[in-house]
């Protein structure tokens, strides 16, 4: 799997999920630094040709931020789970949209996302896209295509 | 007219999601129910009636393969009209879903305009 196509994959597919199912729009890259102790992580593994896994991390007043536009609700009435439900959901979007165009001729499987602490830096060979969304940087990790990314080291969430 | 309509998902957060842009597009329910899985839906759909369906693949328990197998093979509920909402977008899963009975498919992400379509064409509204 030529990591250019999932790279070029993975900035497409997390510009279009956050646009038209967070009605965000990037500001630009972010540098995707060590993980801030403040944030929300998800990750999820998938089943598929090659497998993998996806993680993704997000401040966690950006979290807030989009938990509350995509429930239409208030920041302050929400509560940990709910933000945690929303951040799986978008790590979930994100993981599909992405596999739906680099395995386009197989059928992948997800597993269900969930909840995960503060990564590490991603495992050696993970592409890494990272975004300001206006009010924090989103950093979402993609393993797969070497044998490093068939299971999620624990040590990395 | 206003519509009944049963969202199956596991994820809370996309049952809410769903339900809004429902109301947003301008598309008309009068009621709507949720279920987590396909075990969920079909004891909703046992107990009372609904006009579509709109179902998401993974789920824990009974996923939405085998929710819509179960429906096709149901004289009552095999007519009701279904749609697949997935991240997935692949012509192979596409085509697999849209086999085992489902009438329409939805892919994520989406807009408010493409769910109303894709529920006035299912369920024969005539255009405006």
């Amino acid at each position: 799997m030529p990591e250019v196509s999932v790279r070029h994959a993975l900035e497409e597919s997390v510009e279009e999920v956050l646009e038209k199912m967070f009605f965000i729009r990037p500001l630009g890259e972010a540098a995707a630094g060590p993980a801030p102790e403040d944030e929300f992580a998800a990750q999820l593994t998938f089943a598929g040709d090659p497998p993998g896994w996806l993680s993704l991390r997000v401040t966690a007043r950006a979290a807030r931020s989009i938990a509350a536009d995509f429930l239409a609700d208030e920041e302050e009435g929400l509560t940990e789970q709910q933000v945690g439900e929303v951040i799986c959901e978008l790590a979930n979007m994100i993981c599909g949209s992405v596999l739906s165009r680099v395995e386009s001729g197989i059928t992948f499987r997800l597993a269900s996302p969930r909840m995960v602490p503060s990564s590490d830096p991603p495992a050696p060979g993970a592409t890494v896209h990272a975004v300001d969304i206006g009010n924090g940087a989103l950093t979402v990790t993609m393993c797969m295509g070497n044998p490093a990314c068939q299971m999620v080291p624990e040590s990395a969430f | 007219m206003a519509y009944r309509v049963l969202i199956v998902d596991d994820s809370p957060a996309m049952r809410a999601f769903v339900r809004r842009v429902m109301e947003l597009s301008g598309f008309e329910v009068s009621e709507c129910l949720e279920a987590s899985n396909g075990e969920e839906a079909l004891a909703v759909l046992r107990a009372q009636w609904v006009d579509s369906v709109l179902t998401d693949i993974n789920m824990p328990g009974m996923d939405g393969e085998e929710f819509l197998r179960r429906l096709a093979a149901d004289e009552v509920l095999r007519s009701l009209p279904v749609i697949v909402i997935s991240t997935d977008s692949t012509a192979n899963r596409v085509s697999r879903m849209m086999s085992l009975g489902a009438r329409g498919y939805l892919t994520k992400p989406f807009q408010p305009e493409d769910l109303r379509q894709e529920l006035e064409r299912t369920l024969g509204v005539p255009r405006a």
